[in-house]
């Protein structure tokens, strides 16, 4: 079967079953370095969560969300990779880091090589684990396609 | 309702949600933009009534592409709620018969229904639900939270107790709502504050749209049923 109808076929023939279990839980942690051979000292969370979110942006964001659509889609990409490890997770995370990293004036010329790992959150007895499941290998920002 | 509204609304209101979404893509990369603004296009059109049913035919087409660009859907759940409505709309569009395409709107419906039932079904089986821990875990750890001051809430057992039961409560007696059209609104009314909590708690706003879109197709189920 063509690749799409696969990947339709559960949409139309859907298994509702939200939130069944609580799985371990991503975030995308990236690093920058001068050379691909050193690891990043400080690994900095992507997009953490804002201490709070007024009600009025609640409201705002029923009609214009695209941060946050974005953040889970990149949750998606990183329950994907360490599931089914696939290219495109990969380029999707380092695409979008990338472009975050190149939109803010105080990154956008920062150290060359970027890096990423998925830190995987999970219950661990009455308190939390962190468990680090994948790194991926650094690329130069500059190789990175970002428009 | 008519069919034929049912249909109509369905449609219009799908359009809109994706419009909504199509537009958050429309501040990102350049092929994403050219993707969504033929998307958006098409939705146009839908709901301007031009053409139909070519503009929804063109729109599942299209989705196959936007499926293919993201190797799944874009925001799981929801974009999956959006697929199925707009396949069976279209194909229910395309029956050459009436009963046919009484058939794919009554499955949408029908589908609806179980997305409530199902999700209330797979929580009760599970003891970390029915303890409210699973909720708490929620709210402690998972990425959906939209702040860290939410994360507060998974200190709150008591409370997380009566919104675990709450919301599979609800989930579970969904199909009752069906026997009237009375209770079939309340019940909608319940099920979009459900949705509206979601939005606002974990930034879930895409699946608010998605499921009203389909709200039109229960009522005329309901109504050609009982």
């Amino acid at each position: 079967m063509p690749r799409p109808l696969t990947l339709l076929l559960p949409a139309l023939i859907p298994s509702w079953n939200f939130f069944d279990v609580i799985a371990p839980s991503p975030r995308v942690q990236y690093g920058l370095t001068a050379t691909a051979e050193t690891e990043p000292k400080a690994w900095l969370e992507f997009r953490p969560r804002p201490e709070r979110v007024s009600l009025l942006q609640m409201a705002q964001r029923l009609l214009w969300n695209p941060e946050r659509n974005e953040s889970l889609f990149l949750t998606s990409c990183a329950e994907r990779l360490v599931q089914q490890p696939t290219r495109h997770s990969e380029d999707e995370i380092f695409k979008r880091i990338a472009a975050d990293l190149a939109a803010d004036p105080d990154t956008a010329e920062g150290p060359p090589w970027l890096w990423f790992r998925l830190v995987f959150i999970s219950r661990d007895g009455d308190g939390l684990s962190q468990e680090v499941l994948f790194e991926a290998l650094p690329r130069r920002r500059s190789d990175i396609a970002i428009r | 309702m008519t069919l034929d509204a049912a249909s109509r609304l369905t449609e219009i209101l799908l359009a809109l949600a994706l419009i909504q979404q199509s537009l958050e893509h429309m501040t990102r990369f350049r092929a994403e933009q050219v993707l969504f603004s033929v998307r958006i296009g098409l939705c146009v059109l839908v709901i301007l009534g031009f053409g139909s049913p070519w503009p929804l035919v063109g729109l599942a087409g299209l989705s196959l592409v936007i499926l293919e660009r993201f190797q799944g859907p874009y925001n799981g759940g929801s974009d999956r709620m959006g697929l199925l409505a707009l396949w069976c709309l279209t194909l229910s569009q395309l029956m050459p018969i009436p009963v046919g395409k009484e058939l794919f709107l009554a499955y949408l419906g029908a589908q609806l229904m179980l997305s409530y039932f199902i999700s209330g079904w797979v929580k009760i089986l599970n003891p970390d639900w029915r303890s409210g821990r699973a909720l708490a875990e929620v709210f402690r750890f998972s990425a959906y939270p939209v702040s860290e001051a939410l994360r507060g809430w998974a200190n709150r057992p008591r409370v997380l107790l009566v919104m675990s039961w709450a919301v599979m409560g609800f989930e579970l007696a969904f199909p009752l709502t069906l026997l009237s059209p009375i209770s079939l609104l309340a019940g909608l009314a319940v099920a979009a504050t459900f949705h509206l909590a979601n939005a606002c708690l974990f930034g879930l706003n895409r699946f608010f749209w998605s499921w009203f879109a389909v709200y039109p197709a229960i009522i005329w189920l309901q109504g050609r049923i009982f």
